[in-house]
């Protein structure tokens, strides 16, 4: 079987500077307007501890919002994105209490769902990601890579006492360069 | 009613003696006029304030502004401007005389304002006992303050938020030391975002306002979303591929450590020593990074996020954090204090921050007693038995918990440097400042632009009005572009024959500040950073960066000019506010001191200013503005602006100035007034 070829949004909320870029982003691109509350992506905050968690659908491969919907409204696309029908959503919200992230919110403006679309294959990829180019809180990745720079950050802990002591490579270059 | 985009069109006015409140509509012609954030704010306190009038009357105004660009896409659009008559600032004429004072913070509590569907908000009167203010759109309430009174900025925040039980929330908050009127005590937004100068945590302390709450659920519109959305973009690309964006997210401000000493110009007991040795060993940005940071913060909607959350891993204060410092508050309170012991320094600025003082006006007044210990002008019998030496953290750390709560001798130092030395009579030479407002850390003696900028800055010393960043080699290198656009090619060719020691000279100085103010004040009009067009800059100029953003956002028939022009009214109804007190040339200068003494090492050892390049600096300057050799405002310039109305105000003011020039008194502090205008 080949291997799945959707991208998915990872976050990495230790890099997370609470700056809301990726919110105003999501915002103005889905409603040519700026509010955190038009927006699909949330940073939840922890202000006292100055901690931040990006919160956005992670379109779960087996989706209980997908499941729960009485009018088969949530679905998901070609590109991996589980999104609302609006003709269809009746607006009932089942799908806010059932999703484990909080990620399935409410389009202010018209009462039903909504959730990230990855914003419909626009060329510049999500806007919520490349608003956070510079923290990097925010990646579009293959599936398959999602847990790659997690994996390897916790193995850098374990290899740090496995590795030999740290050396000049100046001091050594000899070696390559006779 | 024209409709709105970009701007709300209404602003709050809070009427803390009744505990009522009105919510106006303002014409489009008021934002053509004063475009937003800062220049709201000053249009208020000129014409809402009178002579003479006490900064913590009940009367006198308090005004929290936003522009057209906060809360929305636009990068580097989280910037909110305080304003109030200055209770910190003071002439040399006199310590009653107060100018305009304002102050610039970042955070989300602009955003938070804007979505609350305002695009400004004005406290005045005074609470029978402490009060607190909810904002929620429309709804507003005054609720009891006595259980947050005496709270730290960070806990009432915390207190706040769980109260309101809403995570959206946005609170702008005094400490114990604008509770104690302090008079540098500065306001708190977002749990350690500071707007420190000038003192307007004092004014709103006088107010018995603890803090604002401020959410709301008005989305911003936009005039042209398509380009809107096109330009930001733009913009955030640009900040994305520029070195020094890139420098500055990885570094923080305190990337200018580096910078700064290498061409010597980092404050070093009490600013006058002009260079500490080992600086780049000790503050460099990347050496902070490794050793303290939590995490990076970052203002609304800015992708740099070059704020700081500081952790104390080891040492003796292993496990404090706290938000913050910036480089400024690292430098007053520590270089400024001649300390290398960069932990305790840190903590120092959290602790200072969370008792809501102003770290550079703290660090100044901390420095000032050691230097005057360490001159033999104060001993402890004049401080209650504490003795200040340089570089003792332990008795910062507890003088800065006295100034706060103005106990024993900190309440002296809680009145700033220039009125302690004129209390006591002693150390009056020690004092670096200008109306009445400590030095920032740059040396001026050194950098001429932000020398002439600390003298004619309409806040009193510092740095951020006059921004001339393009002075600095590694600034004007990379935007050179700039150079010809503000000098002319000619002008320009001249600027790079004296190139790089063009920096230590006064020549382009006048030309370069007039532009500097008004690029600066922009970025303020808008509400966006003035970093990102100024120290790190990256962002380019006002015009390519900010200009096209206000235009489509609010659609507005404004062009480039006419904006540039409104800030150039913003810079004048503000000095306005001195010089209808009489205060003009005589301020518009520096304490003796940098005259006569060199710095004392580094690469610029001995350099002074000169007295007769001052004065024609001085007159130079007014030129570039149009003003007259007293340095006020003509009434051919009044008219210009659209700001008749003060042509009566500055005639009286020129009368008090010119009146105090002949007599025989003297100013409060030695500073240099041009011998000619003695007479």
């Amino acid at each position: 079987m080949a291997l799945k070829e959707e991208k998915v949004i990872v976050v990495d909320a230790d890099k997370c500077t609470g700056c809301h870029s990726c919110e105003m982003a999501c915002s103005i691109k889905h409603f040519g307007k700026n509010h955190s509350y038009l927006s699909r992506i949330r940073i939840q905050e922890f202000r006292d501890v100055h901690t931040f968690v990006p919160v956005i659908c992670q379109a779960c491969e087996d989706a209980p919002c997908v499941k729960v919907c009485p009018m088969n409204a949530r679905v998901r696309l070609d590109s991996g994105a589980v999104v609302t029908q609006d003709d269809k959503c009746i607006g009932c919200r089942a799908c806010t209490y059932t999703c484990p992230f909080g990620a399935s919110v409410v389009n202010p403006e018209n009462g039903k769902t909504m959730s990230c679309d990855l914003c419909m294959g626009d060329e510049l990829g999500p806007w919520c990601v490349k608003a956070c180019t510079m923290q990097k809180a925010l990646k579009f990745v293959r599936a398959q890579d999602a847990a790659r720079a997690k994996g390897r950050d916790m193995a850098r802990l374990i290899a740090e006492d496995l590795m030999p002591p740290k050396q000049d490579e100046d001091e050594f270059s000899f070696s390559f360069s006779c | 009613m024209a409709d709105f985009h970009g701007w709300r069109g209404r602003r709050l006015r809070l009427d803390m003696t009744n505990l009522t409140y009105v919510i106006e509509k303002l014409p489009m012609e008021h934002y053509t006029k004063w475009v937003g954030g800062r220049g709201l704010n000053s249009d208020v306190i000129y014409h809402e304030t009178t002579l003479g009038m006490d900064p913590l009357d009940p009367a006198a105004p308090l005004c929290f502004g936003s522009g057209p660009l906060a809360g929305t896409f636009a990068p580097l659009s989280g910037r909110t401007t305080v304003s109030a008559l200055s209770p910190m600032t003071s002439s040399v004429m006199g310590m009653d005389i107060h100018g305009h004072g304002d102050t610039n913070m970042g955070g989300a509590f602009g955003p938070a304002m804007k979505y609350a569907g305002y695009d400004q908000i004005i406290v005045k009167g005074k609470a029978a006992k402490p009060t607190w203010v909810v904002i929620d759109g429309d709804r507003v309430e005054f609720r009891d303050a006595g259980h947050l009174w005496g709270l730290g900025s960070k806990k009432t925040t915390i207190k706040i938020l769980e109260e309101l039980d809403n995570p959206d929330v946005r609170v702008a908050c005094i400490g114990p030391a604008g509770e104690n009127l302090v008079k540098f005590a500065c306001v708190i937004n977002n749990m350690s975002a500071a707007g420190g100068r000038t003192g307007m945590g004092c004014v709103m302390g006088s107010k018995n306002l603890k803090a604002i709450a401020v959410f709301g659920d008005k989305p911003i519109t936009v005039a042209e979303p398509e380009k809107f959305m096109k330009q930001c973009w733009d913009l955030r690309d640009r900040i994305h591929n520029s070195p020094s964006a890139i420098r500055r997210h990885a570094e923080g401000s305190m990337d200018l450590f580096d910078v700064g000493n290498a061409i010597g110009i980092n404050a070093y007991k009490n600013a006058f020593a002009g260079y500490m040795p080992r600086i780049e060993e000790v503050y460099g940005g990347l050496q902070w990074a490794q050793k303290f940071l939590f995490r990076r913060k970052g203002c609304w909607s800015c992708p740099v996020s070059c704020g700081r959350y500081t952790l104390i891993k080891e040492g003796k204060w292993a496990g404090y954090h706290c938000g913050g410092p910036e480089m400024e508050s690292n430098c007053n309170l520590g270089c400024r204090i001649a300390s290398y012991d960069l932990a305790g320094v840190n903590v120092l600025c959290g602790v200072v921050n969370d008792l809501g003082m102003d770290s550079i006006s703290c660090g100044a007044a901390l420095s000032w007693t050691m230097e005057c210990f360490e001159k033999g002008y104060l001993t402890e019998e004049d401080t209650g038995g504490i003795r200040l030496e340089w570089a003792d953290i332990e008795t910062s750390l507890k003088v800065a918990d006295m100034i706060a709560h103005r106990e024993g001798f900190g309440d002296l130092l809680a009145g700033g440097n220039v009125r302690i030395a004129n209390k006591l009579n002693k150390g009056l030479d020690c004092v670096p400042h200008c109306r009445g407002l400590e030095h920032i850390s740059v040396d001026p003696r050194i950098t001429m632009g932000f020398s002439l900028g600390y003298a004619m800055s309409t806040r009193g010393s510092d740095h951020l009005k006059n921004y001339s960043c393009l002075e600095f080699p590694g600034c004007a290198k990379s935007r050179a572009y700039q150079i010809e656009e503000i000098f002319g090619a000619e002008g320009a060719e001249k600027f790079w024959e004296d190139f790089p020691k063009e920096m230590t000279e006064l020549d382009t100085k006048p030309v370069l500040c007039t532009w500097s103010e008004k690029n600066k004040c922009v970025a303020d009009l808008v509400s966006c950073c003035c970093q990102a067009i100024g120290s790190w800059g990256g962002a380019g100029s006002w015009k390519e960066a900010y200009y096209p953003l206000f235009k489509l956002i609010t659609g507005t028939d404004m062009n480039d000019d006419d904006l540039f022009k409104a800030a150039e009214r913003v810079v004048n109804i503000e000095r306005a506010v001195w010089l209808r007190s009489g205060s003009g040339i005589q301020d518009d200068t520096h304490v003796d001191r940098f005259f006569d003494e060199g710095v004392v090492d580094g690469p610029f050892k001995g350099k002074k200013l000169d007295r007769e390049k001052w004065a024609w600096a001085q007159q130079a300057y007014y030129k570039c503005h149009g003003w007259d050799e007293y340095g006020f405002i003509t009434p051919e310039k009044a008219k210009d602006l659209g700001l008749d109305e003060i042509i009566p105000d500055m005639e009286k003011g020129k009368e008090i100035c010119k009146e105090w020039l002949k007599s025989d008194k003297q100013p409060t502090t030695p500073v240099f007034i041009p011998e000619s205008f003695r007479k």
